[in-house]
């Protein structure tokens, strides 16, 4: 395979990197990922204040400007900032802490078709909220419920995975039994559960942002502001990490290390993100391959670029369920149903790279 | 068929006394699965309802229409999945692969629900034709997918395919169980998998499916063998590869469909039984698909067993004890093999 | 006549342009033929064709007098035996068994094995020589012992023609010459024909009748081997300068690729007969060493692998580690480059300890380049050796002037700055390998570790790697410790050679005086002798083995006793 053809991405590498330096810092910028991510953000802001004015109650974009200042009418104001606003960045927060979890997972695996919902850590949040629900705990509290067993089910994956070492098929392996377990005690609560609580568990087994109010979205943008400026950080390292667990030990790199902080990262990012909307499906699997079909291997700016795909990708989807529908449907169920031909897509595309 | 080319007849001796032992075993179990539930029977009031029934009996009559149905269906399923399983690691080489791969479960699935949801059927029986159609519309779809684009058909492509047609199709069947409360409450049961609740008329229903695909898979079992050395080396050897492996997974296919129509999907019985199996008499189908038949339906009739006692009265789903019992063979067998075999 | 032929044959994967062009080939019955050629000339694909597992684009295979697809492909199996490169044997798999298989195409549908299948087995087992291994599972055996196991599943196939894909690829010497031994004697007591694609040209001499000669898809040259292994038809068809060296008292040539960096002949003995030290003129001492270690064990898990290691690897010079198969030569790499953790000894970098510093300042003075890595899928070859700068880098510092300047320097160094924005997965071998060294290269270390850096290159790609090392050696005066297959390349290429076996060091010290025919007898179990290097009069390794003794072949002219091995260079 000496094909001189080489991708669009090899081929114009060059001509757009640029180099920043200041005194002791200094990056590589790549202007095409940059304008990308200049782009998706101008699409983001747009398609949110679009949302803003969407809904049963329509409102031009000049009340919502105003309403977003506070000088506008105690209804509009009241729709705005106390209803639409806070599921809009609910909705925009989530898809780029799960597509974020989903780029981190992919480049620790070496295994561009792992997200954290086939490994079993959404199925140990689902869990835990299914018993929450079940309880007749406070709905509040639903969330930190979640998480926990977000974090139990990551724990439970990462010991039962280590053996001196992660690999990444094992890690697979152990996260689709810890998956299949978890899932199997949940559907025993569903199935014994009233049928009251059994749609109310279905409607948050399939990932909704309906609902959201600022709490959520403190909770979300906290985690995030956290989390991500890690994970921008982490993508560094992760670069070198996938050239091998030798290459990288002999560049110096402490291999396990850097995994266990990506992986906290990664189950941090999807664990809050799914105690909030719960387990919604396709969004890490797929928008990391958008982003690299677009910007090439995954580096710190692809993997903000892939953040914000992942707001686009969510908050697009929520508004399909929520206003293109004759009846209104979670975005979980739209994520899929855009999610899967597309995927189905990309495996004519790629011929067996996978 | 079951007869061992090697000049070692101690070995052969050796595995016969295990497959006979294997049958045994599952005869017990199935001894059990008659006796064992709400309530308890004894073995002769059990042998009675089989063969000298009267209806005056209380225990007779909860043997022969509730016991005899869940424990022959759980035989023929047993058997089918345990069997369709190998031969589905056996193709695609991928100790990984299970009958669920092809999206049959999911297909089923979404039939059921589509023939709630759309013609309001509500008994279970009259599940079986529209899961069986589901099963096999949706492993249809994926070979279509799997094999179309550049390359042809590859195992990746094809397990590929089936993960994201299963996706793809229980997020729509999560929209139409969110529209509709009443079809929930009706499938959620059936969703779990389970063996309880059907006739013998369901068993009659699948049976033929499940002998056909059954006997077609050990009819093929020295064609798994070879196909088991990997494609190149396969058609070196002069086989078809093609049509082997198409005609496997239709077999695959019908087996799956039958026993998902039967007792709904049920994992982990396909994927973990052929390991046991394997780590009893090595890698050759000759022997792996006989011993599959037996030790199938042990594993299923036991977890059903299982089932009924833990939670008495109530039951637990069978699905949902396979899973409990599954995953953890399958990390166990994660955590013992070597990572670049995986 | 030969049964086995290809008229006009063209081949091609897809719609993509063709791999093999008009082919016009003919088997010769009952000899042994080989196909040579660079990677990727097309030879595998070729033998997959004539083994029917690829529709021709055009033209046809010809078995037994008729189009190899009009027959039933059973029957083409009974006929034409093949062995792919590499085959993977299910888990656990007994010898039986997997030879057992081999007689799929004479049962019929049903038909359980019989006497003549059970008979079928037993004798193409006693002929590989497994019939003791007969329970073993197949993936406890050796390299060699596998390669064994799978020709008797071709054996029990009872075809009169045998194709097989690089049977001694990833093989050590000993394991190679087993196979060797074992596809001779299958001609020549069976009569069978054999047809291999090899890796090795030296393999093709020592045991073929015909080779046949592929470039880009077309066939170049054919006839017997002392025709087609001539210096310019080797150079033409691999793009290498070539050296064919006759040794005086055996009939085997050695064919060497001549790489530009090739060691010097000292100008001092110059014409002189005898094989004379390299190193400089003092006595074979230790100079001060780079990399020393004391009493090193280490191994994986349980498993120890290295047992009580105490070498040296020479400053500033090109040492070489060889050895058989699992003889524990990557893991004493490895452990050097704290990889793996020691469990009893220590290791020392310029007299001190490895573990003192912190990886990332250990990492700035030595750099490995692990056996077959593996890049992502669309990384650019720049920003592969850029992740060399690892070391000196941190998260806020990603590029600085000294960053920039080492990685155009490495790229510059190996050649590959042309490359630069080609994806890796996109290069040839040789060009990839390159790129990985230009990698370890921008790590700027004065100790640079290579393992097996020339396997899976076909010779011109390993001229290209090896002249590369020789070049940083001795431009930059990097010290280099590389495990290498070929003990030949060891000979030309490294001023220092240690040789291990079973996790201990047999021998270390410049090749002349580390390599005799004790040695190499005792330590890869195969009759050699050595034979002076026409370039630089170091020696080279020529395996004896009976390999081909009926082979008729001129007396050479000039072969009288005391005549230095000749390099006809046309």
């Amino acid at each position: 395979m000496t094909s001189q053809q080489a991708s669009p991405v090899g081929r114009n590498m060059r001509s757009r990197l640029k180099v920043i330096r200041l005194r002791g810092i200094s990056f590589r910028a790549n202007l095409w990922v940059l304008t990308l991510v200049c782009a998706s953000l101008a699409v983001a802001l747009l398609l949110s204040a679009w949302a803003l004015t969407l809904g049963s109650f329509s409102l031009p974009i000049r009340e919502v400007v105003r309403a977003l200042i506070g000088s506008g009418s105690d209804q509009a104001r009241f729709i705005v900032m106390d209803l639409r606003l806070p599921r809009i960045m609910a909705a925009v927060l989530i898809g780029a802490m799960l597509s974020m979890s989903g780029a981190i997972f992919q480049g620790v695996v070496r295994n561009p078709l792992v997200a954290p919902d086939m490994i079993g850590i959404n199925a140990g949040a689902s869990l835990s909220a299914v018993i929450w629900i079940v309880g007749e705990h406070p709905s509040e509290l639903l969330p930190i419920a979640a998480f926990a067993g977000a974090l139990m089910a990551a724990g439970a994956i990462y010991l039962l995975t280590w053996r001196g070492n992660i690999a990444g098929a094992r890690l697979i392996l152990v996260g689709i039994g810890v998956n299949a377990m978890l899932g199997a005690a949940t559907t025993i609560l569903l199935v014994r559960s009233e049928i009251h609580d059994a749609s109310r568990i279905v409607l948050w087994m399939t990932g909704s942002v309906y609902g959201s109010d600022w709490n959520d979205v403190r909770v979300l943008a906290f985690a995030l502001a956290v989390l991500a400026p890690v994970g921008v950080v982490l993508m560094w390292y992760l670069r070198v990490l996938q050239l091998g667990d030798l290459t990288a030990g002999s560049l110096g790199m402490p291999v396990e290390r850097v995994r266990l902080a990506l992986i906290i990262v990664g189950c941090g990012l999807s664990g809050v993100a799914v105690s909030i909307a719960g387990p919604i499906g396709f969004v890490a699997l797929m928008v990391p391959h958008v982003a690299r079909m677009l910007a090439g291997p995954m580096t710190s700016g692809v993997f903000v670029l892939t953040a914000l795909l992942g707001s686009i990708l969510l908050l697009g989807s929520d508004m399909i369920g929520q206003h293109a529908l004759p009846v209104g449907l979670p975005a979980g169920v739209i994520t899929a149903a855009l999610g899967a031909p597309y995927f189905l897509f990309l495996l004519y595309r790629t011929q067996t790279r996978v | 068929m079951i007869e061992h080319v090697s000049a070692q007849p101690s070995s052969i001796r050796w595995r016969s006394a295990g497959l006979f032992g294997t049958a045994l075993l599952l005869w017990a179990v199935a001894l059990l699965s008659l006796r064992v539930g709400s309530i308890d029977i004894s073995t002769a009031d059990a042998w009675n309802a089989l063969f000298h029934y009267s209806a005056d009996s209380y225990e007779q009559t909860v043997v022969r229409y509730f016991r005899l149905p869940r424990t022959v269906i759980g035989l023929g399923v047993g058997a089918a999945l345990a069997v369709a399983g190998a031969a589905m690691q056996a193709t695609t080489r991928n100790p990984l692969a299970g009958p669920s791969i092809l999206g049959v479960n999911s297909g089923a699935a979404f039939g059921v629900v589509m023939a709630v949801y759309y013609w309001q059927i509500t008994h279970p029986i009259h599940f079986v034709w529209f899961a069986f159609a589901g099963g096999l519309a949706a492993s249809a779809l994926v070979f279509v997918l799997g094999s179309a684009g550049p390359g042809g058909v590859s195992p990746v492509k094809l397990a590929l395919a089936g993960a994201i047609v299963s996706s793809l199709l229980s997020a729509w069947l999560t929209a139409l169980l969110l529209l509709d409360q009443q079809t929930l409450d009706i499938v959620r049961f059936w969703l779990a998998g389970s063996l309880a609740g059907r006739d013998l008329s369901v068993f009659f229903a699948v049976l033929p499916f499940i002998a056909l695909g059954v006997a077609g898979l050990l009819l093929l079992s020295h064609q798994l063998n070879v196909l088991s050395l990997g494609d190149d080396t396969a058609r070196a050897l002069g086989m078809r590869t093609g049509a082997v492996r198409a005609l496997v997974a239709a077999l695959t296919v019908i087996t799956v469909g039958a026993s998902v129509a039967a007792a709904g999907p049920i994992g982990f019985v396909g994927l973990a039984v052929p390991h046991m199996v394997r780590s009893l008499v090595g890698p050759d189908y000759r022997w792996i698909l006989p011993y599959c038949v037996f030790a199938g339906p042990v594993l299923l009739l036991s977890a059903d067993i299982i089932g009924r006692v833990i939670a008495r009265p109530a039951e637990v789903q069978v699905g949902i004890v396979t899973a409990f019992i599954g995953a953890p063979f399958l990390i166990g067998l994660a955590r013992r093999r070597r990572v670049a075999d995986l | 006549m030969s049964r086995l032929a290809s008229t006009d044959l063209s081949l091609s994967y897809g719609r993509s342009t063709n791999v093999v062009h008009t082919v016009n080939l003919e088997i010769p019955d009952g000899a042994v033929t080989s196909i040579i050629g660079p990677n990727g000339c097309g030879k595998s694909t070729l033998l997959r064709a004539l083994a029917r597992l690829m529709a021709p684009a055009s033209g046809t295979v010809i078995l037994d007098g008729q189009a190899i697809h009009q027959y039933p492909t059973k029957e083409v199996a009974k006929r034409l035996g093949l062995l792919l490169q590499q085959p993977v044997a299910p888990d656990a798999i007994v010898v039986e068994d997997l030879v057992s298989r081999g007689r799929y195409p004479h049962q019929s549908f049903l038909q359980s094995p019989n006497e003549r299948d059970r008979l079928a087995v037993e004798r193409a087992m006693a002929l590989a020589g497994v019939t003791d291994l007969r329970n073993r599972p197949v993936d406890e055996l050796s390299g060699g012992q596998r390669q064994r196991v799978w020709i008797a599943m071709v054996l029990a196939q009872e075809s009169p023609i045998l194709l097989l894909d690089e049977p001694t690829t990833y093989l050590d010497v000993a394991h190679q010459h087993e196979v060797l031994t074992l596809i001779r004697r299958l001609n020549k007591e069976e009569g069978r024909t054999v047809l291999m694609v090899l890796h090795d040209i030296n393999h093709a001499a020592w045991s073929s009748d015909y080779v046949v000669a592929m470039k880009d898809g077309s066939l170049v040259a054919q006839g017997p081997p002392d025709e087609v292994l001539r210096p310019d038809l080797l150079e033409h068809v691999f793009g290498v300068p070539c050296d064919v060296v006759r040794a005086v008292n055996t009939t085997m040539p050695l064919c060497l690729a001549r790489g530009r960096c090739l060691k010097r002949k000292e100008p001092a003995t110059n014409g002189s007969k005898d094989i004379k030290p390299r190193i400089g003129h003092e006595p074979p001492v230790m100079q001060t060493a780079a990399i020393r270690t004391e009493a090193l064990c280490t191994g994986y898990g349980q498993r120890r692998v290295i047992d009580g290691v105490t070498v040296a690897f020479p400053e500033g010079k090109v040492s070489a580690i060889v050895g058989p198969n699992a003889s524990g030569k990557s893991t004493l790499l490895r452990s050097i480059a704290r990889l793996l953790p020691v469990t009893a000894g220590m290791v020392m970098l310029h007299e001190l300890p490895i573990g003192e510093s912190p990886r990332r300042a250990f990492a700035r003075k030595l750099g490995m380049l692990a056996q077959g890595p593996s890049a992502p899928p669309g990384m650019v070859v720049e920003d592969l050796v850029a992740a060399g700068r690892f070391p000196y880098q941190t998260w806020y510092r990603q590029w600085s002037r000294d960053d920039e300047r080492a990685v155009e320097r490495a790229m510059e160094a190996t050649g590959v700055s042309e490359l630069r924005c080609r994806l890796v997965e996109t290069l040839s071998g040789g060009q990839r390998q390159r790129v990985w060294l230009a990698m370890a290269l921008a790590q700027e270390t004065p100790v640079l570790l290579l393992d097996e850096p020339t396997t899976f290159l076909d010779i011109a790609h390993q001229m290209e790697v090896l002249d590369l090392v020789r070049e940083i050696n001795e431009r930059d005066g990097v010290t280099v410790v590389m495990v290498l297959h070929d003990l030949c390349q060891a000979c030309r290429y490294a001023d220092h050679v240690v040789v291990m076996k079973d996790g201990h060091v047999a021998a270390s010290g410049p090749p002349q005086h580390v390599f005799s025919p004790e040695l190499l007898r005792d330590v890869f179990g195969v009759d050699s002798i050595l034979v002076p290097d026409p370039v630089n009069d170091m020696p080279l390794v020529l395996p004896l083995a009976d390999f081909n003794p009926g082979r008729v072949r001129a007396p050479r002219p000039n072969g009288a006793p005391g005549d230095r091995a000749r390099s006809s260079r046309a």
